[in-house]
């Protein structure tokens, strides 16, 4: 018997409804509208987990997310991995079937979900690039309106944002509903898979803390990244001592 | 100061209505970003508020639109800028002062420097900087230290995107000068300098959680990957990185267990 969230399958379709909506709108807050950064893994990771039941949980995926994709940007025509939809996935994925667990979002069933989904953020910038190349028959038919005589054919821009929306909103529903089946194998893990799965993360994140060194994109960095880090370390241990 | 410049301006003007929704839909630049017009159909749509003010007449409304339907691209905040300056140089347009290849010719000659400053200002300081100092805060602030990234993001980003679009419009041509005073380039390597000390705090948070958790040998690990996967990122990708540490995590946890 696959392990539920508390509301059982009713309860699990509302939530894969409410992820398909938040990471839905974040799919076009990414690049299509605003850009206030609601989409960084940082924030819709505890925004989407305060939604299904768990803020700090959606943090504790959102942080390491946000430092392992802090370098891509998104320069002319060239695309970064897409890291909003694999935090908006993740968490869909992770944070339900935490509270099934029982577990809440540790770092054994974090490293799980993880090594599931990591090649979703390259899934997504391919499916971006789809997106991109279907934008131009817009682009087409707005150039047709216009030589007709159209002055509203620019209007067709807004668009340009369904796919990407449908497209996430999809992805996050359907993470919310193999949920189960992740509490089901976090379960079932033995202790010692538990402690090695944990060590995992803790691997992943130091993986991400590199990555945020290397996001900074300046000649210095990296000697001031390490004099700041061995500063930090030195006083933390002289205050709570080193024993 | 925008009324008074409309008041003064030419016979033909846009009305502030208009210029606040041509700023909103400014928002949706990239809506329809495509490779052969780039971010075309996103700036002749956020334009269009204004066109219709200036050119009553459907048919030539529809050709100002279809100008605009030309390859555009730049950064989306500093686009506000040119589309500003679009603007007024449509109402100059409109006035029989100016030739629409002047609209066009000020959109490509900024497009492409604009981009660069918006790139490297942005997206390889602020937003790094911003990510950065929220992760930092995240062991005392909690979820708070997603209240740091937005605040200290957008604190900057909305008032400089709306100072564009409004310098763009007052100044037409003259923004150039403005943007090269706001000294944004050189605000960017202090802010660098700033994300590689958050970037070292984050990385020490690192090791610390892994030696309260598990000892001092998992601490060491821990920093032990992190220089190596510094050193390894650019030919492994940060796929294959997690990866290959996923591995070797389960590998020595399992030893270790």
């Amino acid at each position: 018997m696959l392990p539920l969230p508390p509301g059982g399958a009713a309860h699990l379709f509302f939530l894969a409804a409410v992820a398909a909506l938040v990471g839905g709108l974040s799919a076009i807050e990414r690049k299509g509208a605003l850009q206030l950064m609601l989409s960084r893994p940082i924030v819709l990771a505890p925004i989407l987990g305060w939604a299904l039941g768990d803020a700090r949980g959606g943090l504790v995926l959102g942080v390491p997310l946000e430092l392992l994709f802090l370098g891509g940007v998104n320069l002319g025509g060239s695309l970064p991995d897409n890291e909003s939809l694999l935090a908006g996935a993740l968490t869909a994925m992770v944070v339900p079937a935490g509270i099934a667990a029982g577990t809440g979002v540790d770092a054994p069933l974090a490293a799980l979900g993880l090594a599931l989904l990591l090649p979703l953020a390259l899934f997504g910038r391919r499916l971006e690039r789809a997106a991109e190349e279907l934008n131009s028959r817009l682009m087409d038919e707005a150039v047709r309106r216009a030589s007709r005589g159209d002055p509203s054919a620019a209007r067709v821009n807004l668009r340009g944002l369904l796919l990407p929306f449908g497209a996430a909103a999809g992805i996050c529903a359907l993470g919310v509903l193999v949920s189960p089946v992740l509490a089901l194998a976090r379960a079932k893990c033995r202790a010692i898979e538990l402690f090695a799965l944990a060590e995992s993360w803790h691997l992943g994140w130091a993986v991400a803390a590199a990555c945020a060194v290397r996001a900074i994109r300046d000649p210095r960095a990296p000697a001031l990244a390490a004099v700041c880090a061995l500063t930090v370390i030195v006083i933390t241990l002289a205050f709570r001592g080193a024993g | 100061m925008m009324r008074a410049a409309i008041s003064t301006g030419p016979a033909r003007r846009v009305s502030v209505r208009s210029l606040a929704r041509v700023f909103v839909r400014s928002l949706f630049l990239q809506a329809a970003w495509n490779p052969r017009g780039m971010q075309n159909l996103g700036f002749a749509d956020a334009i269009a508020p204004a066109l219709a003010d200036l050119y009553p007449d459907p048919a030539r409304r529809a050709e100002a639109v279809a100008r605009h339907l030309e390859f555009f691209n730049c950064h989306p905040y500093l686009a506000a800028a040119i589309l500003g300056g679009a603007v007024r140089l449509e109402e100059r347009v409109a006035n029989g002062e100016a030739s629409p290849q002047e609209v066009s010719s000020f959109k490509s000659a900024l497009g492409p420097p604009f981009a660069a400053l918006g790139d490297g200002f942005f997206w390889l300081a602020l937003r790094p900087v911003a990510a950065l100092a929220a992760a930092a805060t995240q062991p005392i602030l909690g979820m708070g230290c997603v209240a740091v990234f937005l605040v200290l993001y957008n604190a900057v980003h909305l008032p400089v995107r709306l100072w564009l679009f409004t310098t763009g419009y007052l100044r037409a041509e003259g923004v150039v000068e403005a943007v090269a005073r706001a000294h944004m380039s050189s605000g960017t390597p202090f802010l660098k300098a700033c994300g590689a000390a958050l970037a070292g705090a984050v990385a020490a948070r690192g090791v610390l959680d892994a030696r309260l958790a598990a000892g001092t040998f998992d601490a060491l690990l821990v920093a032990a990957t992190i220089v190596l996967a510094w050193a390894t990122l650019p030919r492994l990708g940060a796929t294959r990185a997690v990866y290959i540490a996923f591995g070797l995590g389960f590998l020595f946890g399992a030893r270790l267990a």
